[in-house]
């Protein structure tokens, strides 16, 4: 059917005029009024107040931040410096720290030393079995095959050693003074001391051999993954 | 007349639904920080002090 404009602008007029009786009667001027307003407001609220009083807000609060942000900013640059000067003082022995505490689980030089101090206080050593190690610090966490007992933390790693020594207790006790005051960082996990027995042991006339005690370390030694 | 008092009702819960929107979205404009993350880690504060006395012990110590 053709579009008459004629037909169709006399049908849109008829439509207005059937909303003038409405509009006579006060009530309906009146909730016509009242909810146009609330409409408007929100309308106005929603696209125009709304933006405004964020941008204020928004701007305030990114004054604030900055304003905190400087002045943290400037206590670090402070403890910076600070650190610098106390650097500067340790770092002639920062190679004795990485000797403690190295990179890398660096097992030979544990067991070189261990081997040294069991000459050194005159016992025997017997026995001397690190834990297999990885040979680089890579994070055994994601290896589960990875043989190192703990994860101390993110950072620190550590490995097990086994330790067995014969000798008398002056001696013994000279041994576990050493591992306390060895620069590598080692703590005693576990410790068994007994007599040792002699030659003919097994035999009904075994007896304790004189002041011989062997003892058995199970020991822990850390380094730092990176 | 049923017809206005429906639309004014449904005209005041427009109104109070989009003066909580703008309360709620003013709010979260409030309480958003503005600090990028990136800054944030940067200005974590830094404890200066070197415990010189653990690494002086550590010094100390012997080498076997």
């Amino acid at each position: 059917m053709a579009y008459n404009y004629k037909t169709e602008l006399g049908r849109y007029r008829r439509y207005y005029q059937a909303l003038e009786p409405i509009l006579k009667t006060t009530s309906s001027r009146m909730y016509t009024s009242v909810i146009f307003s609330f409409l408007a407001v929100s309308l106005f609220g929603w696209y125009a107040i709304r933006p405004t009083i964020q941008t204020i807000l928004y701007l305030k609060r990114e004054i604030t931040d900055n304003t905190l942000i400087n002045k943290q900013m400037e206590d670090k640059i402070s403890a910076l410096i600070e650190t610098q000067a106390y650097y500067q003082q340790i770092e002639p022995l920062l190679p004795d720290v990485d000797q403690a505490l190295p990179p890398n689980p660096d097992a030979i030089p544990v067991v070189i030393q261990l081997r040294n101090l069991a000459s050194i206080s005159g016992v025997l050593l017997t026995s001397l079995q690190p834990a297999s190690t990885p040979l680089l610090g890579q994070n055994p966490s994601k290896n589960n095959n990875a043989p190192v007992s703990s994860i101390v933390s993110s950072k620190q790693q550590s490995y097990d050693l086994s330790v067995s020594i014969q000798g008398s207790f002056k001696n013994i006790r000279s041994y576990l003074s050493g591992i306390i005051n060895m620069r590598r960082v080692t703590t005693i996990t576990g410790m068994t001391l007994s007599p040792v027995v002699g030659e003919q042991s097994g035999s009904p006339s075994a007896t304790l051999s004189d002041n011989i005690l062997q003892l058995t370390l199970q020991l822990k030694t850390y380094y730092l993954v990176d | 007349m049923e017809n206005d008092q429906d639309l004014l009702l449904i005209s005041i819960f427009t109104f109070f639904t989009i003066t909580l929107w703008v309360t709620f979205e003013l709010l979260k404009t409030v309480k958003t920080t503005t600090v990028a993350t990136t800054t944030q880690q940067i200005v974590v504060p830094l404890n200066p002090k070197i415990d010189i006395d653990t690494v002086n012990t550590i010094a100390n110590k012997q080498v076997y």
